[in-house]
This record gives C-alpha cells, structure tokens and sequence, in this order.
C-alpha cells in the first residue's frame, strides 16, 4: 500500500510539476484564457498513454524495453528543449506585463498556443507510458486486492494535491520574486528531466556508461523511502547517478541558468535588445 | 529556435517541433514492436516463467527456457517496490527490464532472446545490484519466422559467395595457364603484362585458397618467409626473376619451364579442391576480415609485391574479395543490425574512392610512386574499415 502510494506519488510528481508552474505563470501575467490550452495537452498525454497502456498490456503486440526506454528517454530531452523555451519565452514576456504592449504580447501567446499544447503533453506523456502500464497492472492485480489500485491512485491524487497547493503558494508570491522564481525552478526540474532521459537512453543501451557511477549515496536516501521519492518525484533526483547523468545535469543546468539570471536582470534600458538574446540562448 | 518575433514564426516553430517529435518516436514505436504472448496464453504451451521477488528473496520458476519469445511474470510479494531485469551474460548489459513493481503487483516482461547465457536479477528496494541468478536460453531449434527468413538470406549469400569463388578460381586457372606460358617461353613483356592482373584473381578469393595449408606456400610464398630447406615455387619466384634487383642472376629457361609447370599443376589442384569446399557465414565474414588484414600486413606496406611494385592490384583485389562477401552477408546484416551495414557500406566506399585516385589506365600506380602520405591515407582508411568489419561474423552469425 505504502510502497504503490509512493510510487503513484513520485509519478504524479514527475508529470505535475511543469504544468503546475506554467499554470501559475499564465494566471499571474493574466493570461488564464490560456489555460484551456495547457489542460488541453495535459488531457492528449493521458489519453494516448492510457490508451497505449492498455493496448500494450491486452493488445496483441508489446514494446521491447529498448523501445520503452528510448521513448522515455527521447520524449524526456524533446520536453527539455520545449520547457527551455518556454522559460525564455516567460523571461521576455514578463517584462512586458502591464504595459501597453499588453496586446501585443497577447497576440504573441495566441502563436505560442501550439506550444503550450506541445509542452504540457510531452511534461506529462514523457513519465504517461510507464505510469499506465503500470496502473493497468494494479487493476489486473485488484482481483486480488483492491489495495495496490487504491493506493497509486491515491499517490498520483496527492501528487496532483500538491501541485494544486504549490499553484496557490506560488500564486502569492510577490510579482517580481515570482517570474524569477517560476524560471529558476523550471531550468532545476528541466536539467533533471534531462538527466533522467540520459538515464534512460543508457539503460537502453544506446548512449554508453550505465555502470561509471559518479556517486551513489542509495544506503542515505533509499529510492524507495518517501524522501527518495520527493527527490526523484521533483527534481528527477536520482541516488545513483552515473557521470553521464551528472555531466548532462551540469552542463545543462550551469548555463541556462547563467543565461536565465542575465535574461532577467538585464537593467530594463536595455529591453529592446533582450529578444535577440534570448532568443539566441534558447536556439 | 529561430527568433520568437512574430506569432506567424513562433507557430511554425511550435509545428515543427511536433513534427520532429512525432517522426522521432513514431517509426520507433512501430519498428519496436514483440509479440505479447503474456495476452494470448493460448498461443503459447509454455507459460509464462514465474518469478516471485520479495523483500530478501528472488524465486525464479526455470533456470533455462527455449529461444525465441519469453514472458516472465513478476510478482512483487515484498513489502517494498521491486524491478526484475534480464541481464547479458557479462551481467552489465540490460536486456530487458521492468520498473515500478508494487507489492501485491504482478508485472509482465516480454522479451525476445536468443540462445545463450543470461542472469535474472530481482531489485527490491530499487537499489544495488539486485538478487542475481543465472539463466539459460537454449536453442529451440524451431526458430520464429524471422529468424528462418534470416536463414534464408544467410544462406543466398553464402550461395553466391560459393558461386563467386568458383568463378574467380576458373579465371585464375585460365590467366596462369597464359602467363605460366609467356614466362615459360622467354615473353618477359608479356608475363610481365599478365603478372598483377592474374594474381588478383588469386588475391580475390585468398581465404579460401589458404584454407588449403600446404598449397598456399607452394603458390604465394614470399622469399623473405622462406623457411629454411623450404623450395621457392610459385607467383613471387616469377615476380624476381621477370622484375629482377640488381646483381640478380637470372634463370635458365629450364627452370623458368619448371616453375611454370609447377605454377599450372598447383592452381589446378586448387580449382579441383575448391569444388568441394563448404563454405559458411561465418567463414565469409571471417574470410572478409582476413582479406583486409592481408592488406594491412602486406599490401599497403609494399612488402607483397617487392620486385613488381604492383601491390596495389592486389589490394584491390583484396577488397575486392571482402567488399562481395559482406555484399553477400548484406541482406541478413540488415535485419540484424542495419546500422554496421551502413557503417560498412560507407567505409567500403571511402576506401574504394581513395583507392580509385592511384588507377592508372587497366591498373594501378606502381607501389614506389605513392607518397607516404598517400600510403598513410590508405592505411588510415584500411584501419578505420577493419574495426566495424570485426564485427560482420558475430553480427550475422551470433
């Protein structure tokens, strides 16, 4: 019971956390007529991952893990680039908000629609695949007990609770503080969803080095532990963490992040300029 | 990205990026597919092989099964989140894995496997090395279809490279008889003419000729590995005597006649012996590999044709050999692993081009006219085909 709420939890975590910021975005710059967009995708990734859960499971023909994996792994990096934009994209329209420019940057987000759908349904289908295959099971199991059922399903409610709850903290943050602090967690979220893929690219054994671990501290934060299991769920935390996943982190992170700061605290005289900028950073 | 300056760009750049996600793991998907015995238990005579994981324990129902589609049925009967992995022999590589197995749930693993050696591994807890065991799949004999189909195109190939051999060895025979005659009568022009374009019909097939011990040195030993006692016979005896050094003392026409003579006899025997070999997918992949280490060792050091200069016939010729018998393997390498297939027809071109450069009317330029730098270019390329053609046998074979 325990073990499968945890679970629902740290996948509902993993899935919830990208929308649940942008949510927060597009409400606080006063774009909730976005939002629909946004559910729009979140609604697609459920519904083609449950529907390619169970047709995976009853169907007549499986995947190969190979091609789960490089699935999960490749949608996870695609997701990386999307959210990289989107937080750029964020930084610039932020500066804006309020401004006469209002229209302007309405019509902006009308083309970045396609986007939003794109962003939201890779955030949660990227994590959809394995979360379904691994609901249907507990639903075959639930002959059985109901428990194991009950119990994901209550993680990924939670998981979902929690994102509700962090929508309304962020949502009284301080205007200023709150476009920084939205950037800053995503490019954290984003850099371990990156390393996650790389993680699962290599179990798939198409990038190499799943064994050069650059450390392993699983005896102090068990993967199954609840702690182990916000780690994972949020920051894509991983105990064990080979020096692929560790550079990609990195390497990811330590830019986008220097970019993001000097994005946003860029003095407002010299606005005019910021697009091309950013616009070079997320290319 | 390009620049996010007006919706009209901003909305393409959104499409595409759909785009190249969806063709990205759309073919995947599709390409990616397994039978799931698990859901038609009907289809299968045996079940599924029963593994139970707790906490401290990982109960495997079989230490071996047949090739070919396996289920194993993973129950997680502990108190923690279990994953259940099929491991390579070396106990590295994952074959097959399934994550997030809660307690009370069974999770299924399909898998296809070849015949060999694997370990099973149970990871309660999600951390360390699991609860390992071996286990063996063996040789069903009865292989799934594609399998058979694979056999299919094996065994086209290795029939064509049979056919191939014959061909080259018919040719062999014909130009030595010519040659063997013009070097016989006193025509140095003409054998000399006939020299390198003759041998590369024996350098063509090489591997086949030296699977024959004794008539390999008879026909193709070199002066500087003679063993002591050992009499020179054969192509390279000719070679001195017809491209002499200096201070050579030339044969007399007695003993030009028994070296021909000797020339003719033994290459019949090899066209008689060469009728009745079997050959096999393993030997071309193998026999390819040989061939350009043939042309690492002694043709792009010019240490083959030392008198005639003429080592660039042979190289080709070498190439040659390899190039139609990893064209015979082709079809199968395909299926297996069309990514080396690639990788070789790419590599096989690239030498080919270079090569080309050196061609000098029906032939090659001489060995000492290349610079060391071109000799370092195809040696650079030889080498950067040899690695990916290491592994044509175990990649169609295995």
């Amino acid at each position: 019971m325990t073990a499968n709420f945890l679970i629902g939890l740290r996948e509902g975590l993993e899935a919830t956390l990208i929308v649940v910021l942008l949510m927060a975005y597009l409400t606080k710059s006063g774009r909730r007529a976005l939002l629909p967009r946004l559910w729009a995708g979140v609604g697609i990734a459920v519904a083609v991952s449950v529907g390619f859960g169970a047709l995976l499971t009853f169907g007549p023909r499986g995947l190969t893990f190979e091609a789960q994996e490089a699935i999960g792994g490749g949608l996870s990096i695609v997701a990386v680039g999307l959210v990289t934009w989107m937080v750029f994209w964020m930084a610039r329209t932020a500066r804006s908000l309020g401004s006469e420019l209002r229209s302007r940057v309405d019509g902006v987000a009308d083309g970045a629609a396609w986007g939003l759908v794109l962003v939201a349904a890779l955030a949660v289908g990227r994590e959809g695949l394995e979360t379904a295959l691994f609901l249907w099971a507990a639903a075959q199991a639930s002959g059985e007990s109901g428990t194991p059922l009950f119990g994901a399903l209550l993680g990924l409610a939670v998981a979902a609770g929690l994102g509700y709850l962090l929508h309304r903290g962020v949502l009284k943050v301080n205007l200023s503080l709150f476009f920084t602090w939205t950037g800053v967690a995503l490019v954290v979220i984003a850099g371990g969803v990156l390393a996650y893929g790389v993680h699962d690219l290599q179990e798939a054994g198409i990038l190499p080095g799943l064994h050069s671990l650059a450390f392993d501290v699983s005896t102090a934060v068990p993967p199954s532990s609840w702690y182990g299991t916000l780690l994972k769920g949020t920051l894509n935390f991983s105990p064990a963490t080979t020096w692929l996943e560790a550079a990609a982190w990195v390497l990811y992170a330590v830019p986008v992040m220097f970019f993001y700061l000097r994005a946003n605290f860029r003095p407002p005289l010299r606005r005019a300029e910021a697009p091309a900028t950013a616009a070079a950073v997320a290319s | 990205m390009p620049g996010l300056t007006s919706p009209k760009i901003r909305r393409t750049a959104g499409a595409r990026l759909a785009v190249v996600a969806a063709t990205a793991v759309l073919p995947l998907a599709l390409a990616s597919c397994t039978d799931n015995a698990s859901a038609n238990p009907s289809g299968t005579t045996d079940g599924p092989i029963q593994v139970t994981s707790t906490d401290a324990d990982c109960k495997v129902s079989a230490a071996e099964a047949p090739s070919g589609n396996l289920t194993f049925a993973v129950k997680n009967d502990g108190a923690e989140v279990t994953e259940f992995y099929v491991l390579a022999e070396d106990g590295l590589r994952i074959v097959a894995e399934v994550e997030n197995i809660g307690p009370g749930i069974t999770r299924n693993l399909v898998l296809t496997a070849p015949a060999g050696k694997y370990i099973t591994a149970c990871k309660p807890g999600m951390k360390g090395d699991g609860i390992r065991a071996d286990f063996t799949v063996k040789d069903s004999g009865k292989q799934a279809t594609a399998d058979a189909d694979l056999q299919k195109l094996v065994d086209t190939g290795v029939t064509q490279y049979t056919a191939y051999v014959k061909d080259q060895t018919e040719q062999l025979v014909a130009g030595t008889k010519e040659f063997a005659a013009a070097y016989a009568a006193g025509d140095a022009a003409k054998a000399k003419s006939l020299y390198a374009a003759t041998r590369m019909h024996w350098e063509r097939i090489e591997p086949v000729a030296e699977s024959f011990g004794d008539l390999d040195p008879k026909l193709d030993a070199r002066e500087a590995d003679l063993e002591p006692g050992q009499k020179w016979t054969g192509w390279h005896r000719a070679e001195k005597d017809l491209f002499p050094p200096a201070g050579y003392k030339e044969l007399t026409a007695a003993e030009r006649a028994a070296i021909s003579k000797q020339l003719v006899a033994d290459t019949e025997e090899l066209s008689t012996r060469t009728r009745t070999v079997k050959l096999s997918a393993d030997k071309l992949g193998n026999g390819a590999k040989e061939l350009l280490d043939e042309v690492a060792r002694g043709k792009v050091t010019g240490e083959e044709e030392i008198w005639s200069h003429t080592d660039l016939w042979d190289f080709q010729a070498n190439v040659d050999g390899a190039r139609i018998a990893f064209e015979n393997l082709k079809p199968a390498l395909q299926q297996k692993d069309a990514a080396l297939a690639k990788d070789l027809d790419a590599k096989f071109s690239a030498l080919q081009a270079e090569l080309k450069n050196h061609a000098k009317g029906d032939g090659f330029a001489y060995y000492n006219e290349l610079s060391k730098d071109e000799v370092q270019q195809l040696s650079a390329l030889v080498d950067a085909l040899g690695e990916p053609l290491s592994k044509l046998t175990a990649a169609v074979v295995l």
